[in-house]
């Protein structure tokens, strides 16, 4: 039997919740922001902000909403003159010792100390005649930087490392007024997961070396994304600034990553704004032949002429036909590079590249994963395996090797290699391919991923494809019959969905923002 | 080439007598962090500060970080992070004691041993004189903590005789 | 080592007829004095029957808090499926009070016996008690006499532990006290849970004042009755209550006098009144934490719980100082404001910023730089400061302020116009 929902009423709005639910929660359900700092809900509470502090009719005092439970019949207001002078009254003393930084912080336009200043606090200062307390700022690793003046204390960097990381890197050193966030002379901020404390901290505090002045917040397009760091399948959001992606943040997940990112990922940006790009549809030109023999280069055309090139080269072709594929290309792109090899004789394989796992251990089930790719589970899914080697062995005697975004590749074939991929190698060492068609990467496109837990998650278009590349889906799409290309990334899901096993019962509008697990857990996953 | 003083080397506090002194103390607490407090108490009689790495000491013996123990070391002001006099003072001079001259006898502490300023160590490395709150003893003004001898009712004019006995 | 003085004659002398007795610290001396008589009595009744005596005596937290004791003793779980642990509060750090260290020096058995009956009646088996750091000689006292307790086998099968403080007056907040003790930053703890649920290490437990464990024995020899009945005023404040005077009187010291009596007598007769001259300006009489009392409310006041309140002040630890016309208010309240912002332990926003805030208001005000809008952000600030933290320190800090400005609002009027100037340092 279900336990009895607490009825509680939060400024005239009725909600209905379990019981234990903390105030600051229900409140959400009544569309109510509770203004706070030290709280989260990924951290264990601390109470120490005092900003949440709400009027509980029949409560002597005020009460901190953070760690406050319901009880039925509560009546609480948040914006009662009371409420509101006590969170003044915390406002008005974060702000005398904080530095009026904002033109130089990183932090303006997405601080949570302006946002509610500006919200409710003192239009001006009483604080004028002292000067404020002052320390320089601190490297404390890798990539974080603390800047003391701007702290808060909030504490949610200290408990974060001590409860979710579980190594207890940062203190609150000294006490009252001279208090700040301490790291030992022998400690750096270098756990794997250190780089959230950045994004816990409320105001411009801690902050990230690799964001240091680089972009302002309003400027930022935020997108939907998932990180291709490794077989997690983090829910991320890109920050894009000039079709740049300047920031990777973690997109809250309470069935993948909750609130975090590693740093691995977190760092693992820059490849997608690569300037290097291949920007237009490439065929070899005459004086070259396949397999090997150095040639007459390639000649820019538009799409059209270099479909039909690869069309009929895929028409023309009979027997073994070999994919050697990226595990980050989406599922779509995976499945449709497959089907259209449907009529040969088919090995599919990927490279790997393994890593060292780094948990964070205050959250089950989350990790940085040793492969270090987005879509392994979504490759062998569809069919491809890691055997990489005996790909490349069948390739020699192969009448078509079809590259999917893998510029290591060195196809030795007597057949003709078609060439799908976001960047060129620096040679064609195994010999120039008939065709090279130019991707967008994870960031110009729209698809899936399918997590190590066989979870299919989306990802959304961040920033333009450079020059003419096309989403991989659409070019793979085209290679097949006229009758069977996709008209758009959920067509080409749901078609991937009818035609593979594992995705049954799937459709693209069941994805959302949060993803789905699939039916069955996929073999390959090892349990938490 | 590098070469290894001995006294380069780190001495571990906890050897000895003093290891076995924590064995026991800590036998008094269900969780070895629990004789956090008496460690850094061992180790500040030991060597009569407490620095960073003797921090990494405790903390490699308690199984807590060195950024956990500093956190605890720096919010309670009875422990010391840097060395200090041969005699160190405290003075009360909270409101009770402030009512009854506890500031003369502060400045006659300053004067007297040559310290000069709150905090600082005489030029001979003998005395160092801190203001402190409340020492609890409010009816026997001015109460003073010269190392672990607590003396009652200090007045300035005794404060000479004290600096000599200690000196 | 200061000697105490004898007992006034208006003293109702319980907790301190051994103080200056040098024999009585012995466990013989004690013995031969009628200690642990109490201990045996208590240990042949139920845990529960050792509560309701408490309960029915009247007895409350001599600490500042004033609790009911047998009350807080009952919250404790009745069956026991876990450790439960006493933790003795010995930090003693509130200005002006200086009760439990005279107990701890003079009868140290008194507070072990007390604290085994209270280890009994909330069925602990480990009582902790924490002795501020500053306390070198009670210290060593107390570990002399656990030593001889132990050796004669005095406190049954309790452990009891003897923890040494560092330096924090924080730490005589009952759950800032116990992650002290489990070796943490001194930091008061959000409630609920209360410690009888969740306490140290995460047990149930009970936090007592040094001064209500040691009238514990005397409630078990001589009665819950007797003890109610030693009442001058009101009926909700029972018993005898130490109170440490201090400051602008004659025969500062540690007095001990039935609850309800005039804090007048108090200072006049028992203390001897002001120095040659003087004449008394104002009181605090339950440690600095509470408001100032002026001349005219000190007349008037009766040393209990209730009787405190009337006079809009509290009986707090019974730290009693005191104001002769000499005293600058406006330069105490600033020192007293120096102490809390020294203390605070920076959890809380209000307390941690503003503390300092309102001694740098003060600081300057001395300096003869205050402004008129002085007063009024003061008394802000102290509103802010009031009932809205996890301790009470900030409303600590607040206290003193806005009584000092209600009361002695001519004094602030000399510096902030310039008729008083600020003294040469």
């Amino acid at each position: 039997m279900p336990e009895p929902q607490v009825n509680l009423t939060i400024d005239g709005v009725p909600v209905n919740v379990p019981p234990d639910t903390l105030l600051i929660e229900a409140a959400k359900r009544a569309g109510v922001l509770v203004p706070h700092y030290c709280y989260h809900p990924g951290l264990p509470v601390a109470g120490v902000c005092r900003m949440c502090l709400v009027e509980v009719e029949k409560a002597p005092k005020l009460q901190i909403a953070c760690a406050t439970p319901v009880t039925e019949g509560m009546v609480v207001r948040t914006q009662s003159a009371s409420a509101r002078d006590a969170r003044r009254g915390v406002l008005e003393l974060l702000l005398i010792n904080h530095p009026l930084d904002c033109p130089i912080c990183d932090q303006a336009g997405e601080c949570e100390l302006q946002d509610f200043v500006f919200q409710e606090g003192r239009p001006g200062t009483r604080y004028a005649e002292f000067a404020k307390r002052f320390n320089p700022v601190e490297d404390f690793g890798p990539d974080v930087l603390y800047v003391p003046n701007r702290c808060i204390l909030c504490t949610r960097c200290v408990r974060f490392m001590e409860d979710v990381a579980q190594e207890p890197v940062l203190n609150v050193s000294e006490r009252g007024d001279r208090a700040y966030i301490g790291i030992h002379a022998e400690g750096r901020l270098d756990h794997p997961w250190a780089g959230n404390v950045v994004d816990l901290c409320p105001v411009g505090s801690l902050i990230s070396k690799d964001f240091l002045h680089k972009a302002r917040a309003w400027e930022l397009d935020k997108t939907a994304s998932i990180c291709t760091g490794c077989s997690q399948g983090c829910n991320v959001t890109l920050d894009v600034r000039d079709n740049v992606v300047v920031r990777v943040r973690p997109r809250p997940n309470l069935d993948v990553n909750r609130y975090f990112i590693c740093d691995h990922g977190r760092a693992h940006y820059r490849w997608l704004n690569r300037g290097d790009r291949l920007e237009a549809p490439l065929v070899r030109q005459p004086g070259g032949g396949g397999g090997g023999g150095g040639g007459g280069g390639h000649r820019a055309v538009d799409w059209d002429e270099a479909l039909e090139r690869a069309r009929g080269i895929l028409r023309g072709a009979a027997g073994r036909a070999v994919a050697l594929v990226s595990p980050g290309a989406s599922t779509e792109a995976l499945f449709l590079a497959r089907r259209a090899l449907a009529r040969f004789d088919w090995t599919g394989a990927f490279q790997l590249v393994i890593g060292d796992e780094a948990p964070l251990p205050g959250v089950p089930n989350l990790a940085l994963r040793p492969e270090r790719a987005s879509n392994v589970t979504g490759a062998e899914l569809v069919g491809y395996t890691r055997d990489y080697g005996a790909a490349l062995e069948a390739a020699a005697g192969a009448a078509v090797v079809l590259v999917l975004d893998d510029p290591s590749a060195v196809v030795r074939t007597a057949g003709e290699v078609i060439y799908v991929g976001t960047v060129a190698p620096p040679t064609w060492e195994g010999g120039e391919p008939a065709v090279v068609l130019p991707i967008a990467n994870v960031a110009e496109e729209e698809g899936t991923f399918v997590n190590r837990d066989g979870r299919v998650q989306r990802y959304l278009q961040a920033k333009p494809a450079p020059g003419m590349a096309r989403p991989a889906w659409w070019v793979l799409g085209e290679l097949g019959e006229s009758g069977e290309r996709p008209t758009s990334a959920a067509d080409a899901f749901d078609r991937l969905a009818a035609a593979v096993e594992a995705f049954d019962g799937l459709s693209h509008a069941d994805l959302g923002l949060l993803g789905r697990p699939l039916a069955r857990r996929p073999a390959a996953a090892v349990p938490a | 080439m590098t070469s290894h003083h001995p006294a380069d080397e780190y001495q571990p506090v906890f050897a000895g007598a003093t290891a076995e002194r924590l064995r026991e103390i800590g036998g008094r607490y269900p969780t070895k962090q629990a004789a956090l407090l008496p460690a850094l108490w061992l180790v500040q009689q030991a060597r009569g500060w407490i620095s960073d790495r003797n921090m990494t000491e405790v903390a490699e013996v308690l199984g807590l970080t060195p950024a956990y123990v500093k956190g605890v070391v720096t919010f309670y002001t009875m422990y010391h992070q840097h060395p200090v006099g041969r005699n160190f003072v405290q003075v009360c001079t909270t409101s009770p004691c402030n009512l009854c001259g506890a500031e003369d006898v502060l400045r006659a502490f300053l004067r007297h041993s040559g310290a000069g300023d709150p905090g600082a160590t005489s030029p001979d490395g003998g005395w160092t004189i801190v203001e402190v709150e409340c020492l609890g003893a409010c009816g026997f003004a001015t109460p003073v903590l010269v190392n672990d001898d607590f003396i009652e009712s200090v007045t300035a004019e005794k404060v000479p005789d004290l600096v000599r006995r200690y000196a | 080592m200061g000697v105490p003085h004898p007992p006034h004659a208006r003293e109702t002398v319980v907790l301190s007829q051994y103080f200056g007795d040098a024999e009585a610290r012995t466990y013989k001396g004690w013995v031969k004095r009628g200690g642990y008589e109490a201990l045996r009595k208590a240990l042949a009744l139920s845990p529960t029957a050792v509560t309701e005596e408490v309960k029915a005596s009247g007895l409350r937290g001599r600490g500042g808090a004033g609790f009911p004791t047998g009350l807080k003793w009952s919250f404790m779980p009745k069956e026991k499926q876990k450790p439960h642990y006493l933790c003795v509060n010995a930090d003693e750090s509130e200005p002006g009070t200086f009760k439990d260290r005279e107990i701890m020096r003079w009868t140290p058995h008194a507070l072990l016996e007390g604290t085994a009956i209270a280890a009994h009646a909330i069925q602990a088996e480990v009582a902790y008690i924490y002795i501020r750091g500053e306390f070198t000689e009670p210290l060593a006292i107390m570990e002399r006499a656990l030593a001889e307790a132990e050796a004669a086998n005095a406190l049954g099968r309790l452990k009891v532990v003897l923890h040494r403080g560092a330096g924090a007056y924080i730490c005589g907040e009952e759950t800032a006290l116990m992650n002290s003790i489990e070796g943490k930053r001194g930091n008061p703890r959000i409630r609920p849970p209360f410690p009888a649920a969740v306490g140290l290490f995460g047990m149930p437990t009970t936090i007592n004042n040094v001064e209500t464990l040691t009238a514990v024995p005397h409630i078990i020899t001589r009665g819950a009755a007797w003890y109610k009945s030693l009442c001058l005023s009101n009926p909700k404040s029972t018993g005898t209550k130490l109170f440490s005077v201090c400051g602008h009187v004659q025969r500062p010291g540690t007095y001990e006098v039935t609850m309800g009596f005039p804090l007048k007598d108090l200072l006049s007769e028992l203390c001897g009144g002001m120095h040659p001259g003087r004449t008394l300006k104002a009181a605090i009489p339950g440690g600095s934490s509470v408001p100032i009392l002026n001349r005219d409310e000190v007349e008037r006041c009766l040393l209990d719980y209730e009787g405190c309140v009337e006079v809009g002040t509290m009986l707090g630890s019974g730290g009693v100082i005191v104001f002769d016309d000499s005293a600058d208010m406006v330069y105490q309240i600033m020192r007293l404001a120096r102490f809390y912002a020294h203390e605070s332990c920076a959890q809380c926003t209000q307390c941690r910023e503003g503390t300092a805030w309102t001694t740098k208001i003060l600081e300057r005000i001395l300096a003869g730089q205050g402004k008129p809008s002085d007063l009024d952000l003061l008394l802000d600030l102290a509103d802010n400061m009031t009932g809205k933290t996890i301790c009470v320190l900030s409303d600590s800090c607040a206290a003193p302020v806005v009584s000092g400005i209600k009361k002695f609002r001519d004094e602030f009027d000399a510096y902030l116009t310039g008729k008083k100037r600020p003294e040469a340092a």
